[in-house]
C-alpha cells in the first residue's frame, strides 16, 4: 500500500513539476515579448532584417552570449574593441545600435528566449477578397461552444426520454415530466449564465466609459507619421517641440509644415494605402496643406495679404482631431516626462513612426499611468559619483536606505508619484 | 407569435450597438463630460466663433465678440529670455544683421550639449549632423546649405541668426521653435563644425547620412 503511495506521489509531484514548468516559461515567455516591444521593436524585428538585424539565431552569429551581454550594454564600445562587433557596424552603418545598460541578464534572456520561440503569425489565404480577421478563431470557439451545449442539451432531453420509457415498460409512475423551460435547475443555469455574461459586458463596458484606446479620428490632411518620423527620420521634436519645453506636446503650426513643404510638394515615395484599402494621393494631400497655408504653388510664394490681418489671404488653421486627450481633472506635464523623466515619445504613444495615421496606443487609464510610476526607476543623484538628477540630493531618507541596502532603487512611486494630488488637484 | 419576434430583434439591436461602438473613429462615451471637458479654453483648441475673433479687422463685431488670437503682444519679452531682435525681414536687414553681435559668452559644457541636441533635432534633417548638408532630406530638398564651405565659414554670427530667424532661399523660418537665446546657441554650434581656418577646403559632402540614433526616436 505504501509503495502505491510513493509511486502516487512521485507522479503526482512530477506532474505539478511539470505544470510549473510550463506555467514559469510562459511566464518568461509574455516578460521577454513585452520587453522585446518596448526596447527592441522600433529597430528589430524576430525574423527579419529591419533597421538592425533579425535577431532570431543569434546564438549561431554571435560569439557567445556574454557578448551578446557586453554588446547591448554598450555597443559604441564594442564596436571599438571587438572584431565581430565591428563587422556588424561595416554592415549596418551608419546606425549604431542604442546601449541599454538598464536591461538586466535575465530580461536579456527573456528577450533572446522570446525571438527563438518566435513564430511568424500565420495569415489565412486571403481568397476572394474576405478579409481574414484575427478574432476569427474566438467566434469558431464561440460557435463550438454552442453546438456543444446543444448535444449535451439534447443527450440531457433523449436521457430523460428514455429513463421514461423505460419506467413505462417496468410500471413505474413518476409524475408528467416538466418541461425544460419550466425546469427549474435549467432555469438556474440560465440565470447565472446570463448574470455572468450580462454583468462581465456591463462592467467592460463601464470601465471603458470615457477611454479611448485605439482611437483614430479622420483628419482633414491624410498626414502619415510613418512617412515623416519614420522614412524621413524627422524627430518627434521638431514639430512637438513644446513637448520638451511645457505642459503640452504642441500641435505644429503650419508654418512648421511650410518649412520642407516649400520644397516639397510631391509625394514620390512608396504608395500610401490606407487601412480600408482605399490608395492616398500624395501629392493632393500636400496641396490640401498649401491651401492651409495660403501658399501659391506655382508662384512658389505666399498670397499676398490684402485684408492685413497678418496671416496670407485664405489661409486657415487646420483643423486636426485630437486623438489622446486625458480628462479635465488630470494634470500631465509633457515636459516633466520628457525633459525630467527622460521618456521616449513611444512609451506611451507606441511606435508612432510606424503608424500611417495616428491612433492611440495606450487606454490612458489611471492604472496605467500608476503601473508606470511604480516600475519606473528616478535617475536618483549618487553623491560619490555626482551623477544623477542633482534635486534628488535632498532626499536624505532614501540615500541611507540606498547606502545600508534596504531598497536597491528609487521609483517615480517612492519620490511621491503615486500620491493623489501629484495629478488631481 | 409575437414573442418570438420579440428575441430576435432584441439580439439584432444588441449586435449593431456592440458593432457600431467598436468603431475606433469615433471617441466613444464619457460619465460626466462636464468633468472631462476643460471649462477653460485649452492649448490648440478651437475657439467658439460666436464668442471670440481672432483678428480686430473684423470691425463689425468689435464691442460684440472678446478679442483673443493667443499670441503675445508685439515687443513681448519672456522672462529671462533675450531682447527682441528688431531688424526687418528684408534686404537691408540682412546686410545690417553681419554687425549684430552674439550676446552669449561662450558656452558651457551643459549648454553645448543642449546646443547640439538642437541642432540634431532642428538643422541636422537637412544641413546633417556634421553640417555638411548630407541629413536625409537632403534628397528630396535642393540647395541645402554646406556649413563648413568657406562661405558660412566668414559669415557673420549676425547674419546666421537672421537667416534662421526668418528663414532664407528654400530654408524657412525657425523664430516658432526656436527661442532667441537656442537660435544663437546653435550658431556658436555650428561654429564647432566648422573648419578652423576659413581658407581651408570645405568638406566634401558624402553620401545621405542618418540622423543619429539618440534623437531619431525623440
Amino acid at each position: 500500500m505504501s509503495r502505491i503511495r510513493i509511486i502516487f506521489n512521485k507522479f503526482f509531484s512530477g506532474f505539478i513539476f511539470i505544470v510549473l514548468v510550463t506555467f514559469s516559461s510562459n511566464v518568461i515567455a509574455a516578460d521577454g515579448e513585452a520587453l522585446f516591444k518596448t526596447n527592441c521593436a522600433s529597430c528589430h524585428k524576430p525574423d527579419k532584417d529591419f533597421s538592425g538585424p533579425a535577431l532570431k539565431g543569434w546564438s549561431e552569429r554571435a560569439p557567445s552570449k556574454d557578448w551578446v551581454y557586453k554588446w547591448i550594454a554598450n555597443p559604441a564600445n564594442m564596436i571599438a574593441t571587438d572584431a565581430y562587433a565591428k563587422t556588424l557596424f561595416e554592415k549596418w552603418k551608419p546606425s549604431i545600435m542604442t546601449a541599454f545598460p538598464q536591461l538586466k541578464k535575465d530580461e536579456i534572456d527573456a528577450i533572446l528566449k522570446y525571438v527563438d520561440d518566435y513564430t511568424p503569425p500565420t495569415i489565412g489565404p486571403q481568397a476572394n477578397g474576405q478579409p481574414q480577421g484575427s478574432d476569427d478563431n474566438s467566434l469558431l470557439f464561440g460557435i463550438l461552444t454552442i453546438i456543444l451545449a446543444l448535444i449535451a442539451f439534447i443527450l440531457i432531453q433523449v436521457n430523460s426520454n428514455l429513463r421514461k420509457l423505460s419506467d413505462d415498460k417496468e410500471g413505474v409512475i413518476r409524475g408528467e415530466p416538466i418541461p425544460f423551460y419550466r425546469n427549474k435547475s435549467y432555469l438556474m443555469i440560465g440565470i447565472l449564465t446570463l448574470f455572468a455574461v450580462g454583468g462581465y459586458f456591463t462592467i467592460d463596458g463601464a470601465i471603458g466609459l470615457g477611454r479611448q484606446k485605439n482611437y483614430q479620428p479622420e483628419q482633414p490632411i491624410y498626414y502619415s507619421h510613418k512617412v515623416h518620423a519614420g522614412i524621413n527620420q524627422i524627430s518627434c521634436l521638431y514639430c512637438h517641440g513644446g513637448a520638451q519645453d511645457s505642459k503640452h506636446a504642441n500641435i505644429p503650426s503650419v508654418n512648421v509644415c511650410m518649412n520642407c513643404h516649400m520644397a516639397i510638394d510631391k509625394y514620390e515615395g512608396e504608395p500610401i494605402v490606407k487601412e480600408d484599402g482605399k490608395s492616398v494621393n500624395g501629392t493632393a494631400e500636400i496641396q490640401k496643406l498649401y491651401a492651409y497655408a495660403g501658399w501659391n504653388p506655382v508662384a512658389k510664394a505666399y498670397n499676398p495679404d490684402n485684408n492685413a490681418d497678418g496671416i496670407p489671404d485664405g489661409a486657415s488653421p487646420i483643423p486636426w482631431v485630437r486623438v489622446h486627450n486625458l480628462p479635465d481633472h488630470v494634470y500631465f506635464n509633457h515636459s516633466q516626462h520628457i525633459k525630467v523623466g527622460k521618456q521616449q515619445c513611444q512609451t506611451c504613444h507606441g511606435n508612432i513612426q510606424e503608424m500611417p495615421e495616428v491612433y492611440q496606443f495606450t487606454d490612458l487609464s489611471m492604472g496605467w499611468c500608476i503601473n508606470c510610476h511604480r516600475e519606473s526607476k528616478v535617475d536618483f543623484y549618487n553623491h560619490e559619483t555626482g551623477e544623477g538628477n542633482k534635486f534628488y540630493s535632498i532626499y536624505d531618507k532614501f540615500h541611507k536606505d540606498l547606502k545600508s541596502g534596504k531598497m536597491d532603487s528609487v521609483t517615480v512611486g517612492h519620490i511621491g508619484g503615486i500620491e493623489c494630488q501629484k495629478c488631481h488637484y | 407569435m409575437k414573442r418570438t419576434i420579440y428575441f430576435p430583434a432584441i439580439l439584432f439591436i444588441a449586435i449593431i450597438i456592440i458593432v457600431s461602438s467598436c468603431s475606433n473613429k469615433n471617441p466613444g462615451r464619457d460619465y460626466m463630460p462636464d468633468m472631462r471637458y476643460s471649462r477653460a479654453y485649452e492649448t490648440n483648441a478651437v475657439l467658439d466663433s460666436s464668442v471670440f475673433i481672432s483678428t480686430i479687422t473684423d470691425r463689425a463685431a468689435i464691442g460684440h465678440k472678446i478679442f483673443y488670437n493667443s499670441k503675445p503682444v508685439n515687443g513681448t519679452v519672456r522672462r529671462g529670455e533675450l531682447f527682441a531682435y528688431t531688424l526687418p525681414n528684408d534686404s537691408n536687414g540682412y546686410k545690417m544683421s553681419a554687425g549684430v553681435k552674439n550676446p552669449l559668452g561662450p558656452l558651457n559644457h551643459t549648454d553645448s550639449i543642449e546646443a547640439a541636441r538642437l541642432f540634431n533635432i532642428n538643422c541636422a534633417i537637412c544641413h546633417g549632423a556634421t553640417g555638411v548638408a548630407n541629413g536625409p532630406l537632403s534628397g528630396k530638398i535642393g540647395a541645402i546649405a554646406n556649413l563648413t564651405l568657406p562661405l558660412y565659414v566668414t559669415m557673420a554670427d549676425g547674419t546666421m541668426f537672421h537667416s534662421m530667424t526668418y528663414g532664407k532661399n528654400t530654408m524657412g523660418s525657425y523664430a516658432a521653435q526656436l527661442d532667441r537665446k537656442q537660435r544663437w546657441m546653435i550658431v556658436q554650434y555650428i561654429r564647432t563644425l566648422q573648419p578652423k581656418d576659413s581658407t581651408a577646403t570645405a568638406a566634401v559632402p558624402v553620401a545621405v547620412n542618418t540622423v543619429p540614433d539618440s534623437i531619431k526616436t525623440k
